[in-house]
């Protein structure tokens, strides 16, 4: 048993470290899931507004709301058939447990009205531009990164738009930054 | 031939394990086991060396009624598994 070359050992080092990292979880559920909630909701509230309904922001805390508790027992699920915890793993469920509470802090000043809908709509284009450039880059997945950088610029055309196209931005900026890449990892990990 | 390395983790399964901790935070008993292909047996007794050896920290635990083993590498046993790579690529050098 202890007769290694030290060629062997270095074969060992090399295919056990090779196993371990790069092991792309199935992250790719939460931003299809995330993504097609917004795209559903913030289409919804257009079309709505569109139509002089008094009250379409309405959609929001019912879609958003069904996202939170789907997402926490996916969580848990996802969580409990993980057998390996990677330092990337743990980086970006804090990330995103801290978006959370900034979305809230968010949407609570709006609510108070001591910002404008269209300011707290920008702050959450940009935190999800956030998080979403941050889990690329931790993930090494381009993709991601991009559309983070896309959900920035977008962000910042809302600002000097009608805050009616608002609605669109975001559902432009969800495509880019959540579905289109959360359906290219997706692709990725069946591979 | 050998005499530097370190005899702990100059082992197949040992260096096997090492290395696969080496790169996460944690893994479970089973993620080892199916990675390094061991036997049951085998793959605790080696767990349970490195542990005595506190190049691993290991908790015991339970997840539905089920025993959970995690191990999670030490900062003594990055040391050692840096020491024994350095010798390693020595040897190797000395070959060229």
């Amino acid at each position: 048993m202890n007769t290694m070359t030290e060629k062997e050992s270095l074969r060992i080092i090399h295919e056990m470290i090779a196993t371990s990292k790069g092991n792309l979880k199935d992250n790719s559920f939460f931003y299809l899931l995330w993504g097609w909630l917004v795209l559903i909701a913030s289409l919804s509230h257009f079309i709505l507004e569109q139509f002089k309904y008094d009250q379409p922001y309405l959609v929001w805390p019912l879609l958003m709301g069904t996202g939170a508790v789907v997402s926490v027992i996916a969580g848990i699920r996802i969580g409990k058939k993980a057998k390996v915890v990677t330092l990337v793993d743990r980086s970006i469920m804090y990330l995103w447990w801290s978006f959370l509470v900034v979305i809230m802090i968010v949407l609570l000043m709006a609510s108070l009205q001591k910002i404008s809908w269209v300011g707290s709509n920008v702050l959450i284009m940009s935190m999800y531009g956030l998080g979403t450039f941050v889990s690329g880059g931790l993930l090494k997945f381009k993709p991601l990164m991009i559309g983070g950088i896309a959900a920035w610029i977008l962000a910042l055309v809302a600002l000097f738009v009608d805050p009616s196209w608002v609605m669109l931005l975001i559902a432009a900026s969800i495509i880019i930054a959540y579905l289109v890449p959360g359906y290219m990892l997706k692709s990725k990990e069946v591979k | 031939m050998f005499k530097d390395l370190d005899p702990l983790l100059h082992n197949q399964l040992r260096l096997s394990i090492i290395s696969l901790l080496i790169g996460v935070e944690s893994a479970e008993f089973n993620f080892l086991l199916e990675k390094t292909g061991a036997t049951r047996g085998n793959l605790s007794v080696q767990i349970n060396k490195l542990k005595e050896a506190s190049y691993i920290d290991v908790k015991k635990g339970f997840r539905n009624n089920y025993p959970l083993t995690t191990c999670k590498i030490t900062p003594v046993g990055i040391d050692a598994f840096e020491k024994y790579v350095e010798a390693i690529s020595g040897y190797l050098r000395k070959e060229d």
